[in-house]
Order: C-alpha cells, then sequence, then structure tokens
C-alpha cells in the first residue's frame, strides 16, 4: 500500500511547526501504524532527507498508554478501542493522504513533532489520586470484602491507561474523563472511600490549575478511549464532588 | 481583581441547575402560549397572563427567572472562553470523533436563543416597559372609572361648575374614542371585559384620566406572526432552541451526577421528547397563525 | 576465580530474614532526612522501593526514560502475581512456593532468596489491596485466585489480563503520594548514562535528559538499579521498545558483577513475525494453553500449501495433523513449562514444518474445545486475548487457528546481588529483573510481579537501611567533584564519538542484525560451535556499527537516533557477554538450552557437579576477556531432582 503523509514537524517547544508532506510505499496492510512511521524514519534517515519523525511510544502492545497521534480527526486513528500502537494500515485505503497531527492542549505542550509533554496528567494524580498509605502495618487483603460488582466497576474505571486521547478528542481538552476514571476507581471501593471526599476536591482543582477545559458533555472521550472508559464515571465524580462539596465544614 | 476561584465543577453545576429551571419555564410559557389558539377571543391567554403579571409568587420568579438567565449567559461564556483557551493551537483536520451535533453545538445554538431573546423583549417586554410601542388594551371597567362616573353624576346633576363642565365632556370624548372605535370594530364597551388592539396613538390621550392600559400581547402575536418572514426567523430560531435542549436536560442531569445505567436512556429520551414539546409547541403558534389566519 | 560472598544470615533458612530483620542496622528519623538515593527506574521495582524509602524520610530521586512513571513496562504485565497465602485451602505454604520457584528455576538460584520472597509474597498482597488495587473479586466478596503454570495449586492473585498495570498503578499511587509529600523528586524523561564511583562507593549517576539532550550529574548516599532487562538485545522480544540494558551496563562497566547473562525466557504463545518492519512481538497470554492445541502438519506438501495460501488449515484432515506436544508429552501435553513448549516449536520449523510465510510459525487451535465447549464458554475465558489476536492479524481464531510463536520475553540474569540486594559495588543496590537473584534458570509465571514488588516494598527497605546506617557520618555528596566531572566527561566523548561517525546505515539496520545473530546462535538452542561463530559475528557487527552507524540530528536536542545508538554500543557488549557465558556453561537447564546436553528425550540435561554455581562476570575493559566468579549454590532445605513432564 501507499500512502501519502502530512506530519506535522517542529523542533522544539518553542520552535513554529507546519506540516511536511512524505510518501511511503509498498506498506504491508499487516503493518502496524508505528511501523509505518518506522519505515518513514529509516527512509527519512538512510536518504538523509531529514530528522526522522519524533513520536512518543513504549510497549506497542495498547497497555503503556505512551502513544497517541491525532490521525485524521480521531485520537488513535479510525478504529475503536485501540491505541494508536493496535491501529494497522489495513483501517487506510490504498493511496489515502494521512495527516498526523500531536495531541492539542494548552496543558500538553508539544515537545518535538508529534511527542508531547503529559506530564500535567502525573500532577493531577499526585493532587490526590492515591490511597495514602505507606509500606507496612496494612490488614490481611481478605480482610476488606469489596462485592464482586464493586470490584469490577472500580477495574473498569481502573483500565485507564493515561494516554490522554480523552483530552485530545475534547473540543475543550477537558481532562475530566481521565481524572473521572482515577476518583471512580478509588471511590467505589472501601480502601478509597476513607480519603474520597478529600481526593475529589484536590484533584478538580488541581485539573482546573493546569489549564485543562471544562466538561461540556459531548462525549468524544468516551467515543475515542482507547479503553473504553465510560462517562458515567464524569457523573460518578461529579456526584462525589457535590457531596464532598455540601458535606464540606468551613 | 481577586476574584475568589471557582471550581470548573461548581460553575457547571450552576449552570445545569439554572437550565432545568429554564426549562421548566419553558415549558409553563409555551403552555400560555397555546391560549393563543383557543378562539376565545384572548380570553385564557389574558386571564393566564394576567396572573403570571399579578401574582406576587410569580412576580418573586420573575426576578429569579432573570436572575439565573443572566448567571446562565455570563457562566456558560466564561467556561466557553476557558474551553477556548484549553486548546491555543487547534487540529488541522476537523474531529471525526463520534459525538452529537447537539452537544457540540451548545454555544452556538445557545447565542442563536439569545439573538431570539433579544428579538422577543424588543417586540414583547419592552413593550410592557413602555421603552417600545405596541398595541395595546384596556378594561372597560377601568375605561369608565368610578372617578370619571362620579364625576359624570356629579355633571348630570349640575354640581360642576362649566369650566370643569368643559373639562370633564373633553375627557369623555377622549374615552368615547376609544369605545367608539371599538364599537366601530364590532365590540361592545358593555358586554366585554377588555377593548383591545388599540394603537400607541388611541391609548395616549387616556394618560391621566384612566389607567390600567396594557399591553395587548394576543394582538401583538398575531400580528408578528401574520408577518411571514418575522415567523419563518422565529422558527428557524427555535430548530436551534431545540438542538440546544435535546442536549441540555440530559447533559444537566450528567453534570448534576444523576446518571444511572438503568435509566439513562430514559433521560436520554425524555430530553429528546422534552425538546420536542417544547419547540413544537412554541412553533404550533407561527405555524397555525401563517396558515390559517 | 574467586568464590564470591553473598552474606546469606545465619540460622535456618525459615529463620534468615527474621534473624537479620533483628539484627539490622537502623537510622534515626532525624538522620534519614540527611541521606539522599537515587533510584533508577520506575517499574513495579523501582517505584515501590521509591515509594517506600520516601515514606520512611529519606529524600530520593527517581528517575524514568518515559513521560510518567506509569509507563513502565512491568504494565504489560497480563496474567497474575503469586502469593502462598492459601486463601483456596488447596495446601499452598510459604515452603511449597519456594520449593515450586526453585524447581521451576532448574535449580540455579539462591535459596535463602527465593525463600525470603515466597515468605514477603503474602505482604505484597496486603499491601496492594490496601492501595486499593482492584484484584478479581469471589461472590462472597473475598479474592479470587487462579492457577498457573508450574504450580499445582490455585496462588495466582488477578486483575483480568492486566494485573501488572493494576501492581504499577498501585505503586505508582504510592510513588505519587510521596512526590506530593516532598520526600520524593521524579525526574521523567531523564535516561541513566553512568554511575558515578567516588572511593569505590556508588555516589551518584550521570543522566541525560531526553527533552534536550542536557547532561546532568546527580548525587546520592546510595543508588539503586531498578531498570528492568535486557531482552530488547534480541531487536524483536515482547518488551517494550525503550526497555535496555544500558544502565545495568553502565553499572557492570563500573565494576557491578553481571550474573548467568546467558538465562533468558522464551515465552512460547507469541504472535508470530510477520514481516522484517516489525518492531516487537506481542504475547499472548499462556492460559490459551489450557483449552488449545498446539499442531504442525505432518505432510511437507500440506506446509507448501499453507504457505502459498491454496490450503486453509482447516482444510486439513485430522490424521494429517501434527500435534507435537501431545505426542511427545502424553502426560502434560500442551501445559509443559515455557521453556520446554517453546524449543518443541523451533524444532517442528526447523525441521521444516512452520506453517506462516516466513516458515516460523505453529497453530494454536481451539476447534476441538469450542467443538467440545460451546463457543460462548471460549469466548468467556478468552474473548479479549482473541479479539486482541484479530485487531493484529485481522484473522478470526474462533474460526482458523491461531499462529504462534516463541519470542524473548524475560531475562532472569542480571546485576549480581548479595542477599542485601547490594551488588559488587557497595551502595549500589539492584531490584527486580535487573538483579539475577531469585528465578534461577528458568522463571515460573506470575513470578516477575511478586520479586519486583518483594523486592521494592519489603526487602529494599530493610536492607538499604543497613547499609545507609553507616552513611549518617558523610555529609550530602557534591555533584561537584573530579569523579563526576570524568564520569560526564566520558559520557559526552561517548556521544560525541557516536555522532562523529556520520555512516551510512541506520541504528535500526544494526540492531535487527544484532538480533538476528542473537536469536540464532545465543536463542533458544545453542552449541558451542554456534556460539563461537556468534561471538565472531558479533565482533565483525560490532566493528562495523563503530564505522558505519548513522546517527542523525544533534546531541542537544531530542533525539531518539541517538538514544538508540548509546543502548546498541552496550548491546554488543552484553551480547558478548551472553554467549560467552552460554558458552562456558556446559550444560543444559531451564531457558539455557546447550543442545550438546540433553537428555534422550532432548529435555534439557544438568551438570549438577560442575555447574551448580551462580556465573558473575567482572569486567576488564572492552574486548578483554571478563573475569569468571563462582558463587555455589547450596541446598540444603531442597531434593535435587531432575525435572521432568512426561
Amino acid at each position: 500500500m501507499n500512502f501519502t503523509l502530512k506530519i506535522w514537524r517542529q523542533e522544539n517547544a518553542k520552535a513554529k511547526g507546519r506540516f511536511e508532506t512524505y510518501k511511503v510505499e509498498n506498506i504491508s496492510s499487516d503493518c502496524s501504524f508505528l511501523e509505518m512511521l518506522d519505515i518513514l524514519n529509516e527512509s527519512l534517515i538512510s536518504n538523509k532527507i531529514a530528522h526522522p519523525v519524533c513520536f512518543d511510544n513504549d510497549c506497542r502492545e495498547g497497555i503503556c498508554g505512551m502513544c497517541g497521534l491525532y490521525i485524521n480527526g480521531r485520537p488513535h486513528g479510525n478504529d475503536d478501542g485501540v491505541t494508536t500502537c493496535q491501529l494497522h494500515m489495513r483501517k487506510f485505503k490504498d493511496g489515502e493522504t494521512i495527516w498526523i497531527e500531536p495531541w492539542r492542549a494548552k496543558a500538553f505542550p508539544v515537545i518535538r513533532d508529534l511527542v508531547v509533554d503529559r506530564t500535567a496528567y502525573d500532577k493531577i494524580i499526585q493532587a490526590g489520586g492515591y490511597v495514602s498509605v505507606s509500606t507496612g502495618g496494612v490488614p490481611d487483603a481478605n480482610s476488606i470484602l469489596i462485592a464482586k460488582d464493586k470490584a469490577d466497576k472500580a477495574m473498569d474505571a481502573a483500565e485507564c491507561i493515561g494516554c490522554g486521547a480523552c483530552v485530545a478528542a475534547c473540543k475543550n481538552a477537558s481532562a475530566m474523563l481521565f481524572v473521572s476514571a482515577k476518583v471512580s476507581h478509588l471511590a467505589l471501593l472501601p480502601q478509597g472511600k476513607v480519603e474520597a471526599a478529600n481526593r475529589v476536591q484536590k484533584m478538580v482543582e488541581k485539573m482546573d490549575e493546569l489549564g485543562f477545559g471544562n466538561c461540556t458533555n459531548t462525549y468524544a472521550c468516551e467515543a475515542e478511549c482507547p479503553k473504553l472508559i465510560k462517562r458515567s464515571n464524569i457523573a460518578r465524580l461529579n456526584r462525589e464532588w457535590i457531596c464532598a462539596r455540601v458535606g464540606k465544614e468551613k | 481583581m481577586n476574584l475568589p476561584k471557582i471550581a470548573s465543577i461548581s460553575k457547571k453545576i450552576v449552570v445545569a441547575c439554572v437550565g432545568l429551571f429554564l426549562l421548566v419555564f419553558l415549558l409553563v410559557h409555551m403552555g400560555i402560549n397555546l391560549c393563543l389558539l383557543r378562539p376565545d377571543g384572548g380570553a385564557w391567554y389574558i386571564a393566564a397572563s394576567n396572573f403570571m403579571g399579578t401574582n406576587y409568587i410569580i412576580k418573586v420568579f420573575e426576578v429569579v427567572l432573570f436572575a439565573a438567565l443572566i448567571a446562565h449567559i455570563i457562566i456558560t461564556v466564561a467556561l466557553q472562553i476557558q474551553n477556548w483557551k484549553a486548546r491555543p493551537v487547534r487540529y488541522h483536520q476537523p474531529s471525526k470523533s463520534k459525538t452529537s451535533t447537539a452537544s457540540k453545538t451548545m454555544i452556538w445554538t445557545g447565542g442563536l436563543v439569545f439573538v431570539f431573546l433579544v428579538l422577543h423583549f424588543v417586540n414583547f417586554y419592552f413593550v410592557k416597559m413602555g421603552l417600545v410601542e405596541g398595541k395595546y388594551m384596556i378594561q372597560t371597567e377601568e375605561l369608565f372609572s368610578t372617578e370619571l362616573q362620579n364625576e359624570y353624576m356629579a355633571a348630570t346633576q349640575g354640581k360642576l361648575s362649566e369650566e370643569e363642565v368643559a373639562l370633564f365632556q373633553s375627557k369623555m370624548e377622549k374615552v368615547n374614542a376609544i369605545a367608539v372605535k371599538a364599537e366601530a370594530e364590532g365590540l361592545s364597551s358593555n358586554d366585554m371585559k377588555w377593548i383591545m388592539n388599540l394603537s400607541a396613538e388611541d391609548v395616549k390621550p387616556l394618560e391621566g384620566i384612566v389607567e390600567g392600559v396594557e399591553p395587548d400581547f394576543y394582538n401583538m402575536s398575531y400580528e408578528l406572526f401574520g408577518n411571514k418572514v418575522y415567523s419563518i426567523i422565529y422558527l428557524l430560531l427555535f430548530v436551534a432552541l431545540a438542538f440546544h435542549l435535546i442536549h441540555a436536560m440530559q447533559s444537566a442531569f450528567q453534570t448534576l451526577g444523576l446518571n444511572h445505567n438503568k435509566y439513562n436512556k430514559f433521560i436520554e429520551g425524555f430530553s429528546w421528547i422534552y425538546a420536542i414539546i417544547i419547540v413544537l409547541g412554541f412553533a404550533t403558534v407561527p405555524v397555525y397563525i401563517m396558515c390559517f389566519v | 576465580m574467586n568464590t564470591l560472598d553473598s552474606k546469606i544470615p545465619e540460622g535456618p533458612l525459615a529463620q534468615k530474614w527474621t534473624n537479620y530483620k533483628a539484627n539490622q542496622r537502623l537510622v534515626n528519623p532525624a538522620n534519614k532526612r540527611k541521606l539522599d538515593v537515587i533510584v533508577v527506574g520506575t517499574g513495579l521495582a523501582g517505584a515501590s522501593a521509591a515509594a517506600s524509602l520516601g515514606a520512611m524520610g529519606f529524600n530520593v530521586d527517581i528517575f524514568c526514560i518515559s513521560d510518567s512513571p506509569r509507563r513502565a513496562h512491568s504494565i504489560a504485565a497480563q496474567g497474575g502475581i503469586n502469593a502462598a497465602k492459601n486463601y483456596q485451602n488447596d495446601g499452598d505454604s510459604v515452603g511449597r512456593l519456594f520449593y515450586d520457584t526453585i524447581k521451576g528455576g532448574d535449580y540455579r538460584a539462591r535459596e535463602a532468596n527465593v525463600y525470603r520472597l515466597a515468605e514477603v509474597s503474602n505482604n505484597i498482597i496486603d499491601q496492594c489491596v490496601a492501595q486499593g488495587v482492584p484484584f478479581a473479586r469471589e461472590y462472597s466478596g473475598l479474592l479470587d485466585n487462579r492457577s498457573f503454570g508450574g504450580a499445582q495449586v490455585s496462588r495466582t492473585f488477578y486483575a483480568r489480563g492486566q494485573t501488572g498495570q493494576q501492581l504499577l498503578l498501585g505503586a505508582y499511587g504510592a510513588l505519587s503520594h510521596q512526590i506530593a509529600r516532598g520526600t520524593v523528586k521524579l525526574h521523567e524523561r531523564h535516561e541513566m548514562l553512568d554511575l558515578v564511583l567516588v572511593d569505590g562507593k556508588a555516589r551518584g549517576i550521570i543522566a541525560r535528559d531526553l527533552t534536550n539532550g542536557q547532561i546532568k550529574r546527580f548525587a546520592a548516599h546510595a543508588v539503586v538499579l531498578a531498570t528492568g532487562g535486557y531482552g530488547n538485545i534480541y531487536f524483536l522480544s515482547t518488551n517494550a521498545m525503550n526497555s535496555n540494558g544500558s544502565a545495568e551496563w553502565c553499572c557492570h562497566k563500573k565494576g557491578a558483577y553481571f550474573a548467568n547473562p546467558c538465562f533468558v525466557q522464551i515465552h512460547p504463545t507469541c504472535i508470530p513475525v510477520h514481516g522484517d518492519y516489525q518492531s516487537k512481538l506481542t504475547l499472548m497470554s499462556e492460559s490459551l494453553r489450557n483449552d488449545g492445541r498446539i499442531w504442525v502438519p505432518k505432510k511437507k506438501e500440506d506446509v507448501e500449501a499453507l504457505r502459498k495460501g491454496t490450503l486453509k488449515p482447516t482444510d486439513i484432515k485430522e490424521e494429517d495433523r501434527d500435534y507435537y506436544l501431545e505426542r511427545r508429552y502424553p502426560a502434560f501435553g500442551n501445559l509443559v513449562p515455557r521453556d520446554v513448549a517453546s524449543r518443541a516449536a523451533k524444532e517442528r520449523c526447523d525441521a521444516g514444518y512452520g506453517v506462516n510465510n516466513t516458515g516460523l510459525a505453529v497453530f494454536l487451535d481451539f476447534s476441538t474445545a469450542i467443538k467440545r465447549l460451546g463457543r460462548d464458554v471460549i469466548e468467556a475465558r478468552y474473548g479479549n486475548l482473541f479479539q486482541m489476536y484479530e485487531k493484529i492479524t485481522a484473522v478470526n481464531p474462533y474460526e482458523t487457528p491461531m499462529m504462534i510463536y516463541p519470542a524473548i520475553h524475560y531475562t532472569m540474569g542480571g546485576i549480581w546481588v548479595d542477599y542485601e540486594l547490594q551488588t559488587s559495588i557497595p551502595g549500589l543496590f539492584a531490584a527486580g529483573e535487573a538483579n539475577f537473584s531469585d528465578h534461577g534458570a528458568n522463571r515460573l509465571g506470575a513470578s516477575a510481579l511478586m520479586q519486583g514488588l518483594a523486592d521494592g516494598y519489603f526487602v529494599l527497605p530493610y536492607t538499604l537501611q543497613n547499609y545507609l546506617a553507616d552513611e549518617i557520618y558523610n555529609d550530602r555528596v557534591s555533584p561537584n567533584t573530579p569523579e563526576f566531572e570524568k564520569a560526564e566527561s566520558e559520557v559526552r566523548q561517548r556521544i560525541d564519538r557516536l555522532m562523529s561517525i556520520k555512516g551510512t546505515k541506520t541504528v535500526d539496520h544494526f540492531h535487527k542484525k544484532l538480533g538476528n545473530i542473537m536469536w540464532d546462535y545465543v536463542g533458544m538452542g545453542r552449541n558451542a560451535e554456534g556460539l563461537q561463530k556468534g561471538l565472531t559475528l558479533i565482533n565483525e557487527l560490532e566493528q562495523e556499527f563503530w564505522k558505519d552507524v548513522q546517527v542523525i540530528g544533534t546531541a542537544d536536542s531530542m533525539n531518539p537516533e541517538l538514544e538508540k545508538a548509546i543502548r546498541l554500543a552496550d548491546y554488543f557488549e552484553l551480547a558478548k557477554l551472553m554467549a560467552k557465558d552460554a558458552y562456558h556453561r556446559n550444560e543444559s537447564c531451564g531457558g539455557h538450552f546447550r543442545e550438546e546436553y540433553q537428555t534422550e528425550d532432548g529435555e534439557t540435561l544438568r551438570n549438577d557437579n560442575d555447574y551448580m554455581y551462580v556465573a558473575a562476570w567482572e569486567y576488564q575493559g572492552h574486548n578483554q576477556d571478563e573475569i569468571l566468579h563462582k558463587e555455589p549454590l547450596v541446598y540444603q532445605d531442597i531434593e535435587i531432582k531432575q525435572r521432568n513432564y512426561k
């Protein structure tokens, strides 16, 4: 298969970026999207055309959350429930022009080319996305009973890989799906319930501070989440927030 | 200026609550509008409007309504500006994510609804405030107020001086002019409560003589909707409202955290039905007047 | 040849760890604040160690090469984590977990370490549950377990097929908590390029900021290495793209012994290579072998027809199929351990029966199971795996048999550590896959997660404190000393050298070639002749690399090509050490299969008399023969047996 690629190139955070056009030829339909970019990079280097295109990737099996490209208007490209590394060229038409852009958000500044800085997510977690337990001195694992459906629901939320597709997809660059997944995961479990009120307030406060947009319930995040995290988590976050605020003492 | 930081979710909760309140208001307003269609010469419509205009609880709510509306607009615009700022560099390719058009266009449909509101205010509310001229009506008992009747009694009993009689007569002429005008249109000043469809020139002479001149929204509506251009603009703006409402209710529920697997479908369906009912209800009036009057 | 002291505490096996903890030295809270620790790596071992040390009050600097600690490759572990909880009342115990691990490792692991691992395994589960890890539950609300290869009990705790992810998120949460408290400082997108020694002790590292190429110095009283394994030396492996062995290698060059480098694990059920553009291999959970039957065609003509595409696998008649695992191992059948299943697949493919166009794949067929249990049952058990397979290959495994092939998965070898997880350099500790310690010559499923967390949560906080107790007499280490100066300038020189070659071939070109050599000669089956040839080829390729590699771009910007080149340069040296280690070990054990040493049935043949030791290699300089140190393995509490799966 042959493709025309329009790729965002930007030397560094401060440089002005632009789209460059490259052609790749004889790509196998079994090739993954990132492998196609590998092939492009090999040819860019071998033929001394340009610096290879920088893009984040690591596990290449859809779990680390490192990869993330905005491909033809969709985060992680034209397939549902996959990360960019799990997207295959058979999902494209031969001869197609493919536009590849980095995640766009104030909170995710571009570092180089298609690589963006997603440490904002870590900062939100640091604001309270954990159970404040130190090593040791914890009760026996089976002394905490958790109903199976609760545990399953918590797991549904905990599957979030923190890739940033929700922010990339959202027309407001809102991080509510990410934050709600973490809040839900812990709020649904008795271990996390203890600090739930404090956690939700701290995390939302940090999220606002970092310059993410506000959720307007378009659910683009849900449509593009590679782990199919549900919008119901956002409702749960709102609920947790209301309960936390209503119950808050001065 | 150091404004206290209000969390995004708090702002949205206000927007959602206010939105739900506005939804209820729309239903009431639609009910009153539908009274226009009753072939009773506006009796129900006027009675309903009168109730809304005089009941003290409603009067309190009128203030709340305005506050709510202003809050809704200010907060959503502020949130939207933040949202735009959250993505300083836009994508080259338009989004192909699966989302509803209604949800993505809230700020624009909201804007159109605002345009409509301005139009609506100019046409109706400003008339009530006396800022713009419209049509007026007056109640018969107000037209012949006790004061006038006393003067009449005094005049017939010859208790008034000539000057006073002359003044009284000039008053009566002005009042009678309206009564005559009403009679000319086939209305009797005795058997009906309201003398309607009066122009500004008609009611101007009454100033200082009688009170109780009210804007005649009934006839104004008929006149406005009789204008096809106006009606079509009105209807188009209501399509925008429809889009706004389809997303509004379910979105408000989501923001308030009222989301449950069992009831989500119901909430979604109800939002659609509610939006359709509201818009059809409001649209019936201009369509009826355009087509059948 | 020297003998190594592994500092195993006195006393009976079951009392050693208790005794150690009772007698170790402690640091008081006021002094903890004055002590700095560097942790490199944020996987299970690194994150849990940093979080624990931070909670204790030490000042920790933690480094990760990715943008977030949560990206570390621990996240990709699917199956589960073992613990001797015996919640299922099926006869499990610390002793049994210990025994299974030693036996699974083919008697090449250190007894005391493994026993400690089994001992703390239960604490890990408690800790993780307290952190909010959503382990699978039964309807009663109690924790669920599943069974796993190499054990007769159900002791594996799991969170769907994402156990590694959930455990890492737990550790990452604990780490984030400490970052928020200010006890841990995170340095993301930083890669360690050298270890700095001051007066023979590990005192800091040189790291490169990957976003802008800045070379930075970091000083501390101790350094913990938790950088995972070096499986990517084979180019194609189930490891993540950024996983690499360079941090280990630079420590090795500074004096840390490298133990059993040739012990690598090959996982039998991976999606086969489908083209030379391929960048990595994807693992399909081992659990598939519970219901799938592995086969290749009996007839060569069928193989040909399959490759041409004129024949579909479903068209091959039952009698023309060779279920070779069931044929060779009637007792265990398709459920033989990983190393055995992998070798058997290679044997069939080498004999010319491989079924895809590269000739390197066998079928994993579910048709019998679907017929017996129904599609719904199979879907409930393996639905997500089948879906993943279909996403990658566009083949529906419910209708057409899956194709699988073994792939490099884990490295049991690593930096040599003593009982305290301290390397041969004082003050340098190694944890998780980066050390060699607990899995011997073969790792059992669901044990890697256990080891990483055991090291980080429950071993290092004690042993590192024991080391740091002496350090309270030393002030904060300054990075402005000649030692740091020298290390930094060496790093700069190495980078400059790579940048200045300006050859014609890409880094990946060389890496793929190295991978092929390693796979062919230092892979699943090894022999003396092949290892020698491999060594020669590696040497030649290394020389070509230093002459002809092209590293495009600049050193002072984000430059993935440079990162890869630095890692590959180290891999060449490590590759040679692996080949040498494999060559020196004249026996077969676990994942190390020397073709000369096999039983009549083609199984591993150990030589316990001559090779029951840990081979720890000491670096002597580029292309100099490394010195071998031996740590004899003494088994006092275990009877040594030959593994048999017939």
